[in-house]
């Protein structure tokens, strides 16, 4: 190729990528993705006329089906809104998680309008500001009303903590609900000659004990067969500090609860799964893989497994509730939340927008995919939630967060860090569970470390 | 004639100088505005506090600068010809900064990543063009075919780039341009943009310059720093700034989001705060000699006969900083000596060789999370395939000698023991290949004469090793070890990956840079993390000064 030609076409090439640069900002398309073909250039959007709002919104989606339902409900909501143009985004990336995303975005002032959000972060967020309490909207709008959505979450949503006062605020709506149950693997478990955990829910013997001899007769099958299997963080351990009566904190949320008697017991039954019986996959190994090798009989993990589980199981399996303890199954209520960010210029749109991300007839949509359990306490979500089979046994998640069963609503702390209280809780549980820590010494030092977490 | 045509040009040339001049002293009268308005409480509401500031403060050079010049310039001094060309250039770059910004470039280019996945297949026809371009040359001897090649070529080409053009969205953008251009703020800064190119024009310009005296030392020097400029102000920008802020912002609370407050060195001191006290025996409990709402425990020793425990404020600081130095001390050696061996190997002549320095060159340039989570399932200690081999290596122990050794189910990273050793392993096997081949370009530099005087002395393989290419390779060494320990002691990813939750078991693999994440973005403690960030600049720092010292002594790297 000659010089000349060589020059002329890089310079064409540098002068169309600075010109090309100044195109707007391509926004994903609200439509579903149908296929893996790439997705053809989006056409500069025209100047919007002076009515015409756009309203970016985000969620954490766990899988590209997901992804796809979320953008054909914006494209559905869109429609719906009249002025309004909806862009949905997926969040994240592939280097950075989506609250990371999300927290960088904020700081520098290109979040979306409304997002969401864990429920552990609420707290954090509503006090820095950085979302918006939507209180006087949702007083103002006909036929809204809090107590359609499991108490739980409301109740950290409609925290003031200036009052400390639940009620007074409103910081968002809750876009799910998810609750622990066992997976199981009836295979082993026929093989090992143990009952079938769902006959002994329905017996009323699905206790402790029951489970702990499920799990000692599954192990036997050999040293590298497991009972038990659960990932390390907060959740699993949690549920059993809950089912026997104990909680992380004290009764109004300030201070440390982990050195109570009943907390005690919780950890003791489980690190006698871990270290004495040793029937639990190593505490600190990924639980999943194993399952999903047929070595683990019961997995303890919540809805969003699911997915996984029916893609990649070989053998035959349902779900089962917890076993109780002296205080019940101990559930977890996991929920999240759809805020609005605090510097939205569309605050009363974004409002609407939440409400109708939360209506039965959406929560119903996503609930179908089978990962996410409605939020509002809706029969028509919940009908479209146990269609998703298999699992055969879907009752057994709504069980869990049945008001019967008394479960824990995940919860942010007002009163204190949330991140700090895990990361000193996470580490000393884990040298628990592992071994290197006796339950004397953990109750001894537990709340003394913990308590730092909390604003005195 | 040539006397009436000089004058004329030095009275243009004092005139140039004349309007430069009163450019100057407007520019600095428009800097004091500029700066009342940026800090005047009601003024620029968008921008944050720092960055008015800063704003402000660079503004406030610029015109002292420009006062400066137009100072000088009425004195005709050549002084006032470099503060202009300064003050103009850094204007220039700065309005045409804003210019580019405001049009919206710098988005686009998020968008141009969009656009031209979609349409970059459309550029292999331009590869097409230069094919049939490129068969044109086989026929030299018939020069008309060949210039129809040529053509076609050509043609082809530019069809195809057009099209590709078109689909990378070039008319949209063109349209868009277009309409951002009409509008007045950007009509104003392009007016701005084009007064600052001509003063520097005006200055630039010889007779100009010849008026105000210039020196040939001047101009090389402008001329040096001019072509400086562009990697001079990317490093002021993108490496200098940030890392003045981040120093800045380790003397706040500043949680990310605009909530700040300067508290000096109490990040400093949080992290140093330590407690030293005497135990009555060496069970004693903590919480007896020492406040448990300030400390917790860090270490317990024995001296002298009597017990002692360390208490610290912060304690997962100085253990990540402790687990931080065991990985770099540890990794250090193991991913430089196997690759120095490696490299021995891999300079040899034997067929096929190439091949196994590109495997062994791969994980370098593999992504880290993909590695992370590969060796994630290789480690699993219930179906991880090492603990599956060394299993089966074990029972093949046990069959043939009759020994009774247990199935191997190590807990790579589930244990406090083992989890350290095992991120420590993967990262030594994912720098190691990059040494090797940092070593194997040393190795070739040396000299073969001397392997052949010392072969011709009797000297063995491993005293030529010893003796002559050990030495030889100092500087290559010396290279390899300050990269690898900085990057060693920059640790995260794979901690990030592959311990669940990360930094687990307990605070085992907890390392210096994830914990400054942890504080970062997770705590909203971006001062505190900020703080974390510049300890572990000056550890770095310092360990690398060390190694340059004893490098120099040894005279192997001349530096």
């Amino acid at each position: 190729m000659s010089r000349k030609l060589f020059l002329g076409i890089s310079l064409i090439v540098i002068l169309a990528m600075v010109l090309s640069a100044c195109a707007p900002k391509v926004v994903e398309t609200a439509t579903p993705v149908e296929t893996a073909a790439p997705v053809e250039a989006a056409e500069p959007t025209a100047a919007p006329v002076a009515e015409e709002i756009t309203l970016r919104w985000r969620t954490r989606p766990d899988n590209q089906a997901e992804i796809d339902v979320y953008s054909a409900v914006s494209a559905d909501l869109d429609a719906a809104m009249e002025g309004v143009t909806l862009v949905y985004e997926p969040g994240g990336s592939e280097t950075s998680s989506y609250q990371d995303v999300l927290k960088t975005e904020i700081g520098a002032g290109t979040a979306p309008d409304v997002f969401w959000i864990p429920g552990t972060d609420v707290a954090d967020f509503a006090t820095r500001g950085l979302i918006l309490d939507m209180k006087s909207m949702a007083d103002a709008t006909e036929g809204f009303s809090a107590g359609d959505f499991y108490p739980g979450p409301m109740y950290h949503l409609t925290y003031n903590p200036e009052t400390s006062m639940t009620g007074e605020a409103l910081w968002g709506l809750p876009r799910d609900v998810s609750t622990f149950a066992l997976y199981l693997n009836l295979d082993l478990i026929a093989e090992a000659g143990a009952d079938d955990p769902r006959e002994l829910v329905k017996e009323g013997k699905w206790t402790w004990e029951a489970f702990l001899d499920v799990a000692k007769k599954v192990q036997a099958l050999g040293s590298d067969v497991y009972g038990y299997g659960a990932n390390a963080w907060w959740g699993p351990y949690g549920v059993w500090i809950n089912s026997a009566g104990g909680n992380f904190y004290n009764a109004d949320r300030t201070a440390c609860g982990l050195d109570t008697p009943e907390a005690i017991a919780g950890l003791t039954f489980e690190r006698q799964l871990y270290v004495e019986d040793k029937v639990a996959v190593p505490y600190g190994e990924d639980s999943e893989p194993p399952f999903m090798a047929g070595k683990v009989a019961m997995f303890q993990n919540g809805r969003w497994a699911t997915p996984g589980v029916r893609a990649n199981a070989n053998f035959n399996w349902d779900v089962v509730e917890l076993p109780t303890g002296a205080s019940g199954q101990g559930n977890w209520l996991f929920w999240g939340a759809y805020v609005v960010n605090a510097n939205t210029e569309h605050s009363e749109e974004a409002w609407k927008l939440v409400q109708m991300l939360t209506t039965a007839e959406t929560q119903g949509k996503i609930a179908a995919l089978g990962a996410n359990i409605p939020s509002r306490m809706s029969q028509e979500a919940f009908d479209a939630f146990l269609t998703f089979t298999p699992p055969a046994n879907n009752q057994a998640f709504l069980n869990g967060i049945a008001d019967a069963n008394k479960p824990t609503a995940e919860g942010p702390l007002w009163a204190g860090s949330w991140p700090n209280y895990d990361s000193i809780m996470g580490p000393m549980v884990s040298k628990v569970l592992n071994g290197e820590l006796t339950i004397e010494d953990y109750q001894k030092t537990i709340c003394v470390e913990a308590n730092k977490a909390f604003e005195h | 004639m040539q006397v009436q045509k000089t004058h004329k040009s030095i009275n243009q040339t004092q005139l140039i100088i004349k309007v430069t001049t009163a450019w100057h002293f407007l520019l600095s009268i428009s800097g004091i505005f500029l700066i009342a308005y940026i800090i005047f409480p009601h003024g620029l509401k968008n921008i944050p506090v720092w960055l008015s500031y800063i704003s402000a403060i660079l503004i406030g050079l610029l015109s002292i600068g420009s006062f400066y010049s137009a100072f000088k310039l009425i004195k005709l001094q050549r002084q006032g010809r470099t503060a202009s060309l300064v003050v103009n250039y850094i204007g220039l770059v700065v309005t045409a900064l804003l210019f580019f910004q405001n049009l919206g470039i710098f988005l686009g280019v998020d968008a141009l990543a969009k656009t031209f996945g979609s349409s970059i297949g459309w550029l292999s026809g331009v590869l097409l063009g230069y094919l049939v371009y490129t068969i044109g040359d086989r026929y030299h001897y018939r020069i008309q075919i060949e210039e129809m090649f040529h053509k076609i070529g050509k043609y082809i080409a530019l069809i195809f780039f057009a099209i590709f053009l078109i689909k990378s969205g070039l008319f949209p953008a063109l349209i868009y341009l277009a309409k951002q251009m009409i509008l007045p703020s950007n009509f104003v800064i392009l007016f701005v943009v084009i007064v600052f190119g001509l003063a520097i024009w005006s200055m630039w310009r010889e007779p100009t310059a010849l008026y105000l005296n210039r020196t040939n030392a001047q101009t090389e020097a402008l001329e040096g720093y001019l072509f400086l400029s562009p990697n001079l102000i990317g490093f002021l920008i993108f490496f200098a700034f940030p890392l003045v802020f981040s120093f800045f912002i380790s003397l706040t609370d500043w949680d990310a989001f605009g909530n700040s407050n300067f508290i000096g060195l109490a990040n400093y001191f949080e992290l140093f705060k330590l407690n030293l006290k005497q135990l009555a025996n060496s069970t004693q409990d903590f919480f007896q000699v020492m406040d448990g709402s300030i400390f917790s425990e860090l270490l317990r020793f024995n001296m002298f006969g009597k017990s002692y425990v360390l208490g610290a404020a912060d304690a997962r600081f100085w253990i990540a900083l402790r687990n931080t130095l065991v990985f770099g001390i540890v990794t250090v050696p193991l991913s430089a000596i196997p690759a120095l061996f490696l490299a021995n190997i891999l300079n040899s002549k034997i067929p096929g060789m190439k091949i196994f320095r590109a495997i062994y060159f791969l994980p370098s340039i593999a992504a880290v999370v993909g590695i992370s989570l590969i060796w994630q399932w290789l480690y699993n200690a219930t179906i991880g395939y090492i603990n599956y081999f060394i299993t089966v290596g074990l029972d093949f122990i046990n069959s043939v000698f009759s020994t009774g050794y247990p199935q191997a189910q190590i807990r790579w990273l589930s244990e406090s023991r083992t989890a350290l050793l095992a991120i420590i392993i993967v990262s030594a096997w994912q720098t190691m290949g990059f040494n090797t081949v940092l070593f194997l370009a040393g190795l070739q530099n040396v000299p073969k004469e001397l392997y052949e005087a010392a072969t011709v002395d009797g000297a063995g393989r491993w005293a030529k090793f010893w003796k002559i290419t050990l030495p030889l390779l100092a500087p290559t060494t010396f290279f390899v070890i300050t990269t690898t320990t900085i990057q060693a002691f920059q640790v995260f990813e794979q901690v990030f990956i592959m311990t669940n939750p990360p930094g687990s078991p307990g605070t085992s693999t907890l390392t210096i840079v994830l914990y400054l994440y942890q504080n970062g973005f997770q705590r909203f403690q971006q001062g505190y993390a900020a703080a974390i960030a510049w300890v572990l600049f000056i550890v770095i720092f310092s360990v690398t000064l060390l190694q340059f010292r004893s490098q120099r002594k040894t005279g192997a790297y001349d530096v």
